[in-house]
């Protein structure tokens, strides 16, 4: 919330009326002549000058692109506007703590009678800010230090380092981004990252060293990610029963890899959106730029939600993927893909759907799944308002398959192959949201379709993350 | 491995019958095993044809990764992996199948310490001169260790088994020694095993013991082995009987 002051334009000695102005709100409040109110709206008015009031460390040749707006208002009311637009991207561009509005009549000697001076006030943040959160990822949870530098070099530069010590996961992470100056969404980052992960589901502990660099640009209304990335994977045995499919797999790797994602999102919030849809699309080519691995991967995500009678929505989503080694080597176990558990199909343990080695789950180079949901409010709404908006009760329909393919056969052996085991499960539940983030869930699920090898948990399950079916 | 774990895995080896399908992990054969990993897994494979078991030698590049100890060579035995001469000495003799059963106890005591001095004597000095001697590194040991492996990740690799090498050497005390100490010590050691050995075709009369499999490891592989010099394989050969011993275990069975 800003608020924006507006001086009359009038030089009569009596008092202007002060008129604070909340910014979703255009109304001029309470005028005390209505004949002023008339001649403030259809005025024409002359942007002079605008200022920016309290620079430190920012170059300024980066903010003149989010305020040239401003300079083509016509009116009062224009003015308010653009004035209201440009503090939104200067805000969004991390670098100020808040910023603030101030219209004037322009002063100096060359002003015009109808001449305004808009002048933002603004307040940069600390050069280095530290903080320390807990965070919960898909069923684990960590602590996380973290010491941002915003805007380091002027240009709304970042350079931010984490640190992560999990249940499951414990890494650091180096991240230096840079945007645009003058095109925010147009920008590039580089990071250096350690990782490490715990997975009990395959008996296999993963190490990974890498670096990245990623270009991120709007074309259109769709968001595209080009990324490079080159990885030192390492592999072992989480315990001495691991079976002899993982223990195979242990070893060290290199991954060099060259991924392209595209992005369409015109859902109205990320956790239990009303409405929109989102298209996600993600392929990755490896092996061409140097390394161990090669293959290329193919993963999409589509989700569809439309809001029904009585404050319903009904949400169906279709994710699938395949990998393709390419050369003669197999693919990895930490390439493939993983099916099950509270976030993808429910009513199955996590990633415990699919070709499994002694109790191993060693993931599938194509999969699909699906899911149907009705979300309601609570029912006889309690905390109405307030708590009580967060929940929402959930009926699901979820099915998916994880298989491996014969690659010298044709589409249709693949799609009937893809066809074939389909693993099902529905049932209800209350979902909690966390944020703009997070969200839990607690469900009854019954499984159907289960095949020998894959492990269940019908009845209660519970579930946290940030991305579910 | 504990007591417990010991018990319970040799109650369950005893229970299977050997498989058709054993099979011993080692790296790499033509570009990437090293001499004392070559060794180690002529050894095994060496016992392993003395007590009659068949076993089929599969090279991976990350046996070592692979295997439970971190140490090659293993053998992957119905349900059972097990790494490392002595364990599967144990694990073997838990199946049924012993070489050292006709020993008495002073005997047993006797080719018990001498595979400590074979272990803790040759294959240590194998290991120094493998990694601690540059020249021997930077030829041989580091471009082969790294063969499988692209670019950068084989310099990062080759650098860390030097430097884990190059500590262990120092925790035992041996990185005060230089090469020539080293060649003198193994010329102990195989002065040491030719008293013992004498004249008889094994070191215990009659029968092969696993000491016979250890040794001729060794001796074979360094002898066959082409390093930077021939002074390793030349300490080796001026034992006659040490030689003929070679010869002797290389064509039996």
């Amino acid at each position: 919330m800003g608020t924006v002051h507006a001086r009359s334009l009038d030089p009569l000695p009596m008092q202007g009326p002060e008129l604070g102005v909340q910014a979703d709100d255009m109304d001029l409040g309470e005028p005390e002549h209505e004949e002023k109110q008339e001649v403030l709206e259809n005025k024409d008015v002359v942007v002079q000058h605008v200022h920016i009031d309290g620079l430190g460390r920012t170059k300024e040749d980066i903010l003149t692109y989010e305020i040239a707006d401003v300079f083509r208002a016509k009116s009062l009311i224009d003015v308010m506007k653009k004035s209201h637009e440009a503090r939104q991207r200067l805000l969004r561009m991390g670098i100020f703590r808040h910023v603030e509005v101030v219209i004037d009549t322009a002063e100096g000697a060359n002003a015009l009678p109808n001449g305004l001076d808009v002048t933002f006030e603004v307040k940069e943040l600390r050069r280095m800010t530290g903080s320390y959160n807990t965070m919960v990822g898909n069923n684990e949870g960590s602590m996380v230090l973290g010491l941002k530098l915003p805007n380091v070099f002027g240009r709304a530069e970042k350079l931010t380092f984490q640190f992560s010590y999990g249940t499951k996961e414990t890494s650091y992470g180096l991240s230096f981004f840079k945007p645009q100056p003058g095109h925010f969404e147009r920008n590039f980052s580089i990071n250096l990252y350690k990782v490490t992960g715990q997975f009990p589901w395959s008996s296999l502990r993963e190490t990974d060293r890498g670096v990245s660099t990623e270009f991120s640009f709007p074309i259109w209304r769709t968001n595209h990610t080009l990324k490079w990335e080159g990885v030192w994977r390492e592999l072992g045995c989480l315990a001495r029963t691991a079976s002899f499919a993982v223990r195979e797999e242990s070893g060290q790797s290199l991954k060099s890899s060259l991924s392209h994602a595209m992005v369409i999102d015109t859902r109205n919030s990320t956790i239990l959106p009303r409405k929109g849809a989102l298209l996600k699309i993600n392929q990755e080519l490896a092996g061409y730029t140097g390394g161990d691995v090669s293959f290329l991967r193919e993963d999409f995500e589509i989700q569809l939600n439309k809001t029904l009678f009585w404050d319903s929505v009904l949400s169906t989503s279709l994710w699938g993927g395949m990998l393709l080694p390419l050369g003669d080597k197999p693919s990895c176990i930490a390439d493939r893909f993983y099916l099950g558990g509270p976030t993808s199909v429910r009513g199955f343990s996590m990633y415990s759907i699919g070709p499994q080695s002694e109790g191993d789950y060693l993931g599938g180079e194509a999969y699909w799944a699906g899911g149907l949901h009705l979300y309601t409010p609570l029912p006889f709404r309690p905390g109405r308002g307030g708590f009580g908006d967060l929940f929402r009760t959930h009926f699901f329909l979820n099915a998916g398959n994880l298989c491996n393919l014969n690659y010298g056969e044709g589409p249709r052996a693949h799609l009937s192959k893809l066809a074939e085991c389909i693993r099902w499960s529905y049932g209800a539940g209350i979902v909690l949201r966390l944020g703009n983030i997070a969200r839990l869930e607690l469900n009854y699920c019954i499984p159907m379709g289960v095949q020998s090898g894959d492990r269940i948990c019908d009845g209660v399950q519970f579930g946290a993350g940030i991305r579910f079916l | 491995m504990s007591l417990a774990a010991e018990a319970f895995v040799s109650q369950i080896a005893a229970a299977e019958p050997w498989p058709e399908k054993a099979t011993l992990y080692q790296p790499l054969k033509e570009d990437q095993i090293l001499l004392s990993d070559s060794a180690s897994s002529l050894a095994v494979q060496t016992f392993l044809r003395m007590c009659g078991l068949p076993v089929q030698v599969s090279c991976c590049a990350n046996a070592e990764y692979m295997s439970p100890s971190g140490k090659v060579p293993f053998i992957h035995v119905g349900n059972q992996v097990v790494s490392e001469l002595g364990p599967i000495v144990q694990f073997i003799k838990a199946k049924g199948h012993s070489l050292s059963d006709g020993l008495d106890d002073v005997q047993r005591a006797e080719m018990k310490a001498y595979m400590e001095l074979v272990n803790n004597m040759l294959l240590t000095a194998e290991l120094y001169i493998q990694w601690c001697d540059d020249y021997t590194a930077t030829e041989i040991s580091r471009p082969r260790y790294s063969s499988p492996y692209s670019w950068p990740l084989n310099h990062i690799l080759a650098y860390q088994k030097q430097w884990e090498v190059r500590r262990k050497m120092n925790a035992i005390g041996w990185s005060g020694k230089n090469l020539e100490q080293v060649y003198e010590d193994v010329s102990q050691c195989c002065q040491a095993l030719s008293q013992r050995l004498g004249t008889q075709p094994y070191f215990f009369n009659k029968q092969p013991t696993e000491l016979d499999a250890l040794v001729f490891g060794h001796l074979f592989t360094i002898l066959t082995t082409q390093l930077t010099n021939d002074e390793l394989a030349e300490k080796v050969k001026s034992y006659t009987n040490l030689l003929s011993f070679c010869h002797h275990s290389k064509t039996s069975k």
